[in-house]
């Protein structure tokens, strides 16, 4: 009867050791689970969310730092952009993945605001943990939350300054205000004029879905920020080429193009095609048959009249030098987002067959070219009947600076696409939530019982933007933040830092403004995922299965193998 | 068996060398009980409103975020045989009315750690059980008197809403008015006059983003998919749906196309082009303006496609089609050929949109009782998400019960105080020994209101007795009081805190049913597990299986 096996699959985890030997623990769940629960694990989940949001504390505001990242292969990343620093920090704790998809959560609805979102819940959690310390239940902590932030988006949407959309003068002021105060946080703070007017012109330019696909960003290293501009229409870097190119004209006025999904190269017509010939005049006229075919195809384009032909597949340089002596420019393995924007640009559509080339499958432009920008070249498409798509040419010293404008341009863009269609602003540099935490305490003080502590803590933790945007410029943020609190109690609704003074300013006169719904929609996404990390008093982690158990056991669990009987 | 040894007595000996035995009460039943309470302690902090979520990270690192019962043990992996049969209850319990899967563990978990008690005081094992069953049989038959109400029209919304508030109440604490009414919406919308009611038919779409009010349902469907080709939306549609590639015909057995002469190649893909436009013509011919498909879609098919102005929609869960077969009322042709009007589906509006940054296509019926609603949930993370989607589900299925049968006992540990002081008397009338095993049943049912009232930090011997003196006085429907301060009771009837009567009724039967299987156990006999690399765990999921 005695023995040490210990059972392995499944059933078999019932008893360990002898039965005699008496309290040994029953074992319920697969060896390797790990759990823990209780207060510690629910404190244990709140600190891993601090040390989050340590990560990105400091890139907040104008006078955010910015983190330079290396993932696993290398690549370095600047960027002060709160979702993608958390997506390259790459967090494996159950608890703390939830700041991190609510970053992606406020990216993907409102596009900017991401650091925001990150500190606000980390410092809910914060205020909060001396209460869960105390053994206050969290499901009441839960119900506090969610009252004051629904009392919180309601004083947002009852104060948020609405702007009127028949005035077009008046709504390009305010979008290309939004968009300069995304844009002040960023890198490219200093060219914010610049570069607002520019985002603000790209989305006006689209049509009423305002899809950002429409929006081509191009990067060419070199030459200044300042060089950077708004193509309206389309442009795109010169793709690969063959011989015969560089003889093909290079600019044209009123033309038509062809956009195709063909393959201009003498090929195989069908993958399991074969051919049996008997002679050698019959392999010659298979031989001829493969170019009559290509030579076919060209004749039909050119006989549409087309000047400019792209293909998203490759062009091959037969094809390329029957163009060149034929007064045609072409264009093979053209990235098929670009080639969607020139249809989108253009009219006409993309045709995978050159039989049908009429004249309304045909795109039409005023103006082709083909330029330098630094060191490449790009061919731009201008005077877009249809026009309902532009490309932003991003100039700029290092690869990473690019990259990091390229992100805040995103940004910036998805602000103003905000602010298009939800028409309301709200001050920012922190005076909407100092206004939200006098008017969320001025609330608490109606109300018994333990409900006025956390909305009381709720208001608290909302000073944490202000406060942390004084931090980052190096003011005392304890003494701003008590003129915030006395301006605000005297009514100074809009009042809020001013980075630049070292003091505290009327932000909405300042035109620091934001869409209201990136501020609603941070609020939300931050208490909610405070209210998830609260609820959960247990973890269970299972051991992953992989194809051979535990690494170190060779085969089997690593344990109970038989010993010597 | 295989290596017998008939030398040594003893019955271990008569097994195969590393096999384990394990028999009577000590051994066997008490080890039991204890794998059983101690999985019952795990899912009891998360029973009702107040419950705490647990987080479960499964053997793929999925990391789960719920307080829902089932979901839990599916991740957990239960290995102890004994244990498993209470998790099996509660699955049973899942798959008969999709609620209460909590109630049937921590019942369970109760029954058996009385019977512990009882066992130790020197009852025999077959006496517990022969009480509990009495107990249960009784149980049963009273639980019908302490109905009070009953849903009068379950097609009216606000009706649903109240009714359905409940289930949600429990997953989705503060949230529960507005899921509820989401949820009635939907249900309501698919629920025929005449007719039964399908649970499938109510879908969930999670789109990441702003926060859990910004939800809404919508009749008909949701996909998170673009649409193909240029066109991205057609109103007043007439749907063909392909469960094929949307693709010229590949022949199954190998073959090689076979070229003679320079003419044949030449006219070769000439041909299965002008193919290619005849079939998309045809389908064009036969009236569809949007084409669904099953499987790839190829680019000169498109390429037609958008020629002859078709929005083509990519599909790519067989589930899916065939939930948008029923919902447009098409029939999913195998191959390309042109449908004829009958099987053409249609759809009164089909739109790409935007939510968030995610791209949809939306497949709406204006008029008012489509076939499927889906409800779009918004939430700020993927496990709120999908922990609100369990709250839909549970939601949908108190409402199918209801459909079943309409009566409704009051909640909130109501039920079970007034069955407990039922049990009791009964009890008291039996002569014989299982007046101990029922007295002990009856108990058992103070374990729902006490773990309701400490998950809200409430003693609860303090609230049992409160609940106890107001059921003496005769009011059935008093509760416990969850929003009050500290044991507070109120009358469940009045507050509208309802459960359907059959999630009780199966989750006591189901709970007393394990139990007992588990106490009926007196041997353990464990074979020597095989050796070699283990199987893979459980058999794979079909790929088709998108919950």
């Amino acid at each position: 009867m005695s023995n040490s096996i210990v059972g392995r699959n499944a059933g078999g985890k019932l008893l360990e050791g002898t039965a005699k030997m008496m309290p040994t623990p029953v074992i319920l769940l697969k060896e390797g689970t790990d759990s823990s629960q209780g207060v510690p694990q629910l404190i244990s989940n709140i600190n891993a969310c601090q040390v989050i949001a340590e990560a990105v504390r400091t890139t907040l505001g104008p006078r955010g730092m910015d983190k330079l990242m290396v993932d696993g292969r290398g690549k370095a990343t600047i960027s002060n952009d709160g979702a993608t620093i958390l997506k390259l920090l790459d967090v494996v704790h159950p608890a703390a993945k939830t700041l991190v998809d609510i970053a992606r959560s406020q990216d993907a609805e409102v596009g900017d605001g991401t650091t925001s979102v990150t500190l606000l819940a980390a410092e809910f959690l914060k205020q909060l943990k001396s209460y869960v310390e105390e053994g206050l239940h969290p499901q009441t902590i839960i119900r506090a939350f969610r009252t004051a932030t629904n009392l919180a988006v309601s004083k947002i949407k009852e104060i948020a300054v609405p702007v009127k959309k028949g005035d077009k003068q008046d709504q390009r002021q305010l979008l290309e205000k939004c968009a300069a105060t995304a844009l002040n946080s960023k890198l490219i703070a200093g060219q914010k004029d610049f570069f607002s007017k520019m985002v603000v012109d790209a989305v006006l330019s689209l049509d009423e879905l305002l899809s950002l696909k429409m929006i081509g960003i191009k990067k060419v290293n070199g030459g200044a920020l300042e060089d950077s501009h708004l193509v309206s229409g389309v442009a795109f870097k010169k793709t690969f080429s063959y011989a015969g190119f560089e003889m093909q004209p290079k600019r044209y006025n009123n033309l038509k193009i062809a956009m195709l999904n063909v393959e201009l190269e003498l090929k195989a017509e069908k993958d399991n095609a074969e051919v049996r010939v008997k002679s050698v005049e019959e392999y010659q006229a298979i031989v001829d048959a493969e170019w009559t075919i290509l030579y076919d195809k060209l004749e039909k384009i050119c006989q549409s009249g087309v000047k400019v032909v792209l293909s998203k597949l490759p062009i091959g340089d037969v094809a390329t030098q029957y163009f060149a002596d034929r007064d045609l420019f072409c264009a093979g393995r053209v990235q098929e987002e670009d080639l969607k924007r020139t249809m989108m640009a253009c009219g006409g559509s993309i045709q995978t067959s050159v039989t049908g080339l009429t004249d309304n499958v045909l795109g039409r432009c005023e103006l082709f070219e083909e330029v330098q920008v630094g060191g490449e070249r790009f061919n731009f498409f201008k005077g877009c009947p249809k026009a309902r798509t532009c490309t932003i040419i991003l100039r700029g010293g290092a690869e990473q600076f690019t990259e990091e404008t390229e992100r805040s341009l995103h940004d910036a863009i998805m602000i103003v696409r905000r602010a298009i269609k939800n028409d309301s602003v709200v001050a920012g540099g922190g005076a909407i939530e100092m206004e939200l935490s006098k008017y969320l305490r001025d609330y608490s003080r109606t109300i018994p019982g333990k409900q006025q502590l956390l909305i009381g803590a709720y208001a608290k933790a909302l000073e944490i933007i202000p406060r942390q945007l004084c931090d980052n410029a190096g003011f005392d943020a304890t003494n701003i933040l008590n003129k915030l609190r006395a301006k605000h109690a005297q009514g100074g609704m809009w009042y809020g830092v001013d980075i630049n003074n070292e003091d505290i300013a009327d932000n909405l006169a300042a035109c620091v403004w934001e869409p209201s719904i990136v501020k609603i929609n941070a609020l939300t996404s931050a208490s909610e995922a405070a209210c998830l990390i609260l609820s959960v008093d247990e973890t269970i982690k299972n051991p992953r299965s992989s194809m051979d158990g535990p690494p170190g056991g060779g085969r089997g669990r690593g344990r109970g193998r038989p010993h010597a009987h | 068996m295989a290596l017998h040894v008939p030398k040594a007595p003893g019955f271990a000996q008569m097994l195969k060398d590393g096999a384990k035995h394990y028999s009577g009460l000590e051994e066997a039943v008490y080890r039991n009980i204890r794998a059983c309470k101690e999985l019952s302690q795990t899912t009891r902090t998360a029973y009702g409103p107040n419950g705490m979520n647990k987080m479960v990270i499964n053997h793929l690192e999925k990391l789960f975020v719920t307080n829902d019962a089932a979901t839990i043990l599916r991740e957990l992996e239960v290995q102890h045989p004994a244990a498993k049969m209470i998790v099996m209850a509660s699955h049973m319990q899942e798959q008969e009315v999709g609620d209460g899967t909590n109630f049937v563990l921590v019942f369970a978990g109760a029954l058996l750690e009385l019977a512990e008690e009882l066992l130790r005081m020197g009852l025999s094992v077959s006496e517990v059980i022969e009480g509990y069953e009495n107990a249960c049989r009784k149980t049963l038959d009273i639980m019908s008197d302490c109905v009070c109400s009953s849903a009068k029209n379950l097609h009216d919304v606000k009706e649903a809403t109240s009714l359905i508030r409940t289930a949600v109440m429990s997953k989705q604490y503060g949230n529960e008015d507005f899921l509820a009414g989401l949820i009635a919406q939907a249900c309501v919308s698919i629920f025929p006059e005449a007719g039964s009611f399908n649970v499938d038919n109510v879908r969930v779409c999670k789109i990441l983003g702003s926060g859990v009010t910004a939800s809404t349902v919508l009749h008909g469907m949701v996909f998170k998919k673009e649409a193909e080709g240029d066109v991205t939306s057609v109103k007043d549609a007439k749907i063909a749906v392909f469960s094929c590639p949307f693709d010229c015909m590949v022949t199954e057995t190998k073959g090689t196309v076979l070229i003679n002469n320079a003419k044949e190649l030449m006219d070769f893909s000439k041909g299965e082009e002008e193919m290619m436009e005849a079939q998309v013509k045809a389908i064009k011919d036969a009236g569809a303006n949007l084409v669904v498909t099953g499987g790839k879609v190829a680019d000169i098919a498109l390429h037609y496609a958008n020629k002859y102005k078709l929005m083509v929609v990519r599909l790519n869960s067989k589930w899916d089609l065939r939930r948008l077969c029923k919902t447009v009322g098409a029939v999913a042709l195998p191959r390309m050929t042109a449908p004829t009007p009958d099987e053409m589906g249609h759809c009164d509006n089909v739109y790409l949109s935007e939510v968030g940054d995610t791209q949809v296509v939306i497949f709406k019926h204006e008029k008012e009782d489509g076939v499927i609603s889906t409800v779009v949930i918004r939430g700020s993370t993927d496990n709120l998400m999908d922990d609100i989607e369990r709250a839909i589900d549970d939601g949908v299925n108190s409402y199918k019960v209801l459909v079943r049968d309409k009566r409704l006992v009051p909640g909130a540990g109501a039920i079970e105080i007034e069955l407990a002081k039922r049990i009791t008397a009964y009890g008291e009338s039996c002569p014989g020994l299982e007046q101990y095993a029922i007295k002990k049943f009856a108990e058992a049912f103070e374990a729902v209101p006490r773990s309701l009232a400490e998950n809200s930090g409430v003693k609860g011997s303090e609230l049992l007795s409160k609940m106890y003196s107001a059921h003496h006085e005769g009011n059935k429907n008093i509760g416990f009081d969850i929003e009050g301060e500290g044991p507070a009771v109120k009358d469940m009837l009045e507050a509208g805190i309802l459960e359907p009567y059959l999630v009780k009724y199966w989750g006591v039967k189901l709970a007393t049913n394990a139990a007992i299987t588990v106490l009926r156990v007196d041997q353990i006999i464990m074979a020597k597990p095989a050796g070699g690399p283990k199987p893979p765990p459980q058999g794979k999921k079909d790929f088709d299986e998108d919950d």
